[in-house]
């Protein structure tokens, strides 16, 4: 018994730690979504998100995060698959990989100043399209601090992230998958049909879901980018911490509580899928 | 033909990531009308407060990287030696961070230690700090414990501490001499990773009021036109500078454990 | 006219050539292995059948017809794979079903087939069942079956037996073989295992850089080995340096003992060799010191030291007759056509 005990004090610095500044912190603003002013339980605060201010702030977020992820999910595809089996020189993977490590922490206030730079209005990649081709991106309709431009802000980090995770996954697919598969009779096509994809399915759908989460909790970018002049849900929290906007504190943990939901059943989708994944490959 | 199509998605992929970086570094240079010169950073680099603020945030994620060590590298070893029941709880509790937005901590942090609560942290300077400070550790948290429990289980723990027992070493001694050198090389990589997380970090510093680079940054940005590509260029070379410090430090570590 | 014939083949990797001027016909329904240590090119080969490799040069013809261009998906063949390559997201019955599904073949009519494949090896409750549910040995049979379903020409086996433990691989090579007779099915069975080759084939092709060295039944390679590969190779061998006294009649001196081998032979020196069950002990011999003794149940193992070389020694085990004791001198003999005379 006193060996248990002694066992337990070893890791008592940690838990100690993880409850004073991770899970009490949480725990309180989850608590605090269902509590009213005078500390009563109530589902009021939650009915409360069903304003058409907060709903089309996550309906925003949702749509920012689900555009970015799934095409970040698709280009990085892409660039994963030509690296692992589109016949391209060996030596291109291990840069792209080094480069994805670094690209997919590269998140925050620098990255939208290059995006900024890049394809704000006097933005490099805005000028050159204007003076070599004559064509105004913003005359267009194109605005960087807009859905679209965020979205593509988003993909510089969204897109090395996919090809990090997808990566190992494309390289488990067994050479002699594909020859079976051939061999009884599958054109390419039915390979990728029926074996390929079905068995990266899991893979897939997990980075997809970490990917959304990973988008959809992103304040620093959103912020530095277009201020406060696009209310997704992170930067509306970010103004209800410092200013209470919603003239509600409780609606604000509500709103937080909204947020660990989201992000907690797409995490939880990617540890479901992941397990799945792992169980074919082994 | 399959080729042809990969080859296509290399040079798009590669283009969307280099035009934003050209895209600054060209812009940063453009303050000056009609010729390109280094003004922006002459600007930014004689500013008394990037100065103060890159150091703070220097600082911090030096505090952070200890930090880390001290709670990560007991609790993987001592988790890794006698409760190995308890590794999937660790492990989940260690990536509960990647699944809670920073700023949803941060959020609790304010309610939790306020000025009226038991433990009014917010209060004074020192006490916010102290607050960001464990902020940091937690977002640090899931990068830290990986780097150094992958560190861990290419080692014997179990042997080695029963060697160093034998030999009549204590539990500091054990773990400072014994094991700490041995995952340096993890514990290196993962540091270097939570530094280059911590250096441009916002959100956290902003919502607790301290004066750290990333709102530094942000606020730049709100106001200057070629000052934030210039910081932006010295924010990507220094996350670049750290990842690949990293990177060489696992393959040079890789390589000698392999070679033991 | 033979059903499958592999006519010169040659096949390169950039400079190094790994398959040499390859000539083979298989009869309809015959069980041909290529055997040979790795690296032979015995696999090089298969997959130039499979389509996997296009020959540098040579033809593929099956049933008459020029293969060598042909994708894979068009060959109509069958094959299995050292690592099962079972689909991980199929059950058992879609993975054996896979074949007739790229075929074309309606659903019903499928899943009669799949039940009849699954009935054959022997499996035919687990069709519900994913791969990583099975054990090794089940896995494999499913490969087997799924090989088999769409009615190949031809079925290629590539090591399917190597992944598996030594008790489960016995009594599938048998169920392989089984069901190879009963379907008449033309096969290549690609091994470095000789006990496997001999126990199962009609013929081996023993294969040693990438040159065919020998192609015969099973009885030939072992008891005629056409070249000092071959003999080494395949079962163990106790060789002689001999001294040909009189190449006309093949009377040689080995040791001091005379030995006729009634056959003509080269003058001088020559290699002699015999297999360790076609020696004996005798009155009359080459002279040798026992040096170990091992007792296997059915067969008596004995080591001797003769003319400076390791020989071993098989005999059957008989109740009553003493086993001889390490350091006894003795003398060894050999049948006359159990002595083989080694080229080179």
């Amino acid at each position: 018994m006193r060996q248990i005990g002694w066992n337990w004090l070893g890791v008592l610095p940690f838990f100690a730690f993880a409850l004073l500044f991770l899970v009490l912190p949480t725990m309180n603003i989850v608590i605090g979504a269902f509590q009213n002013p005078q500390g009563e339980f109530t589902l009021a605060n939650l009915a409360g998100l069903a304003s058409p201010r907060i709903v089309s702030s996550f309906a925003i977020s949702i749509k920012i995060s689900l555009a970015s992820a799934l095409l970040g999910c698709l280009i990085g595809f892409a660039m994963a698959a030509a690296v692992v089996m589109g016949g391209v020189p060996g030596w291109i993977k291990g840069p792209l990989m080094t480069f994805s490590g670094v690209a997919s922490n590269f998140a925050g206030v620098p990255l939208a100043f290059a995006f900024i730079a890049t394809l704000g209005r006097v933005g490099l990649v805005t000028m050159l399209l204007r003076q070599w081709f004559g064509i105004n991106i913003y005359a267009m309709g194109f605005n960087l601090l807009s859905f679209w431009g965020l979205t593509l802000t988003y993909l510089f980090f969204q897109i090395p992230l996919m090809i990090l995770i997808i990566t190992p996954a494309l390289e488990g697919l067994k050479r002699e998958w594909r020859e079976a598969a051939e061999v009884l009779g599958a054109s390419t096509f039915q390979y990728w049909r029926m074996v390929a994809l079905p068995i990266l399915f899991p893979s897939l759908l997990g980075t997809f879901a970490l990917l959304f989460a990973n988008s959809f909790g992103a304040v620093a970018t959103a912020y530095a980018l277009t201020g406060s002049s696009l209310s997704i849900v992170p930067i509306m929290l970010f103004a209800q911490i410092r200013g209470d906007v919603l003239q509600d504190p409780h609606l604000g943990y509500a709103m937080a509580f909204g947020m660990i939901v989201v992000t907690g059943l797409a995490n939880l989708a990617y540890v479901v899928m992941r397990a799945r994944a792992e169980r074919w490959m082994q | 033909m399959r080729r042809v199509w990969s080859w296509a998605a290399l040079i798009v992929g590669g283009l969307y990531f280099l035009l934003p970086l050209i895209g600054t570094i060209e812009f940063s240079l453009r303050m000056r009308r009609g010729e390109y010169s280094l003004d922006a950073y002459r600007s930014v680099l004689s500013d008394p407060n990037f100065r103060a603020t890159f150091s703070y945030s220097v600082a911090m994620a030096a505090l952070t990287i200890l930090l880390g060590v001290l709670i990560v590298v007991p609790t993987a070893y001592w988790v890794r030696l006698r409760l190995p029941r308890l590794r999937p709880v660790i492990e989940f509790i260690t990536l509960l961070p990647l699944v809670i937005p920073a700023i949803v901590v941060v959020f609790g942090y304010i309610r939790l230690y306020n000025t009226s609560s038991i433990l009014p942290l917010t209060g004074t300077a020192s006490g916010t700090n102290l607050l960001l400070l464990c902020g940091y550790a937690t977002l640090a948290l899931p990068y830290m414990y990986r780097a150094v429990d992958t560190g861990l289980s290419t080692l014997d723990v179990r042997s080695l501490t029963e060697a160093a027992q034998s030999l009549g070493a204590g539990w500091a001694r054990i773990i400072v001499r014994l094991i700490l050198p041995n995952v340096l090389g993890a514990v290196m990589s993962g540091a270097f990773l939570s530094f280059a997380i911590v250096i441009g970090e916002f959100t956290m510093a902003a919502l607790l009021n301290r004066p750290a680079f990333g709102p530094y940054m942000q606020l730049l940005g709100a106001n200057r036109a070629y000052e934030p590509a210039a910081l932006a260029v010295i924010a990507f070379a220094v996350t670049w500078g750290c990842m690949g410090v990293m990177q060489l430090i696992s393959r040079l570590f890789g390589t000698r454990m392999q070679a033991k | 006219m033979t059903f499958l014939t592999l006519d010169h083949l040659q096949k390169s990797f950039g400079p190094t050539r790994v398959v040499h001027d390859f000539d083979l016909g298989v009869e309809k329904g015959e069980f041909v292995s290529f055997l040979g240590p790795s690296g032979c090119g015995k696999t090089t080969v298969l997959r130039m059948v499979a389509g996997f490799e296009t020959p540098t040069a040579g033809r593929v013809v099956i049933d008459g017809r020029d293969v060598t261009r042909l994708r894979p998906n068009q060959r109509q063949i069958g094959m299995v794979f050292q690592s099962y390559a079972l689909f991980p997201n199929l059950t058992v019955a879609e993975n054996v079903g896979f074949g007739l599904r790229t075929a074309g073949v309606p659903r019903a009519e499928r899943a009669g087939r799949v039940a009849e494949m699954l009935a054959l090896i022997g499996l035919p409750d687990l069709g519900g069942r994913y791969p990583w549910q099975l054990s090794g040995g089940q896995q494999q049979r499913v490969a087997l079956a799924r090989a088999l379903a769409p009615r190949p020409r031809v079925l290629l086996l590539d090591e399917p037996l190597s992944a598996l433990d030594a008790k489960i691989r016995v009594s599938l090579r048998n169920q392989i073989r089984e069901i190879q007779q009963q379907l008449a099915i033309t096969t290549i069975f690609v091994t470095h295992d000789q006990e496997e080759a001999l126990s199962i084939s009609d013929r081996i092709v023993v294969m040693h850089k990438g040159i065919a060295d020998q192609t015969g039944t099973p009885a030939q390679i072992y008891n005629q080995p056409a070249t000092d590969f071959v003999a080494g190779f395949v079962g163990t061998l106790n060789r002689f340096e001999a001294e040909v006294l009189d190449p006309a009649r093949g009377l040689v001196r080995v040791e001091g003992a005379e030995i006729a081998l009634d056959r003509p032979l080269p003058a001088g020196r020559i290699t002699l060799a015999a297999r360790p069950e076609s020696l004996r002990i005798a009155a009359e011999g080459i002279p040798a010191e026992i040096t170990g003794v091992e007792f296997l149940g059915s067969v008596q193992r004995l080591r001797a030291r003769a003319a400076g070389r390791e020989v071993v020694l098989d005999r059957f085990n008989e109740p009553g007759v003493a086993l001889p004791q390490p350091g006894a001198q003795v003398r060894l003999a050999a049948a006359q056509a159990g002595w083989l005379v080694l080229p080179g």
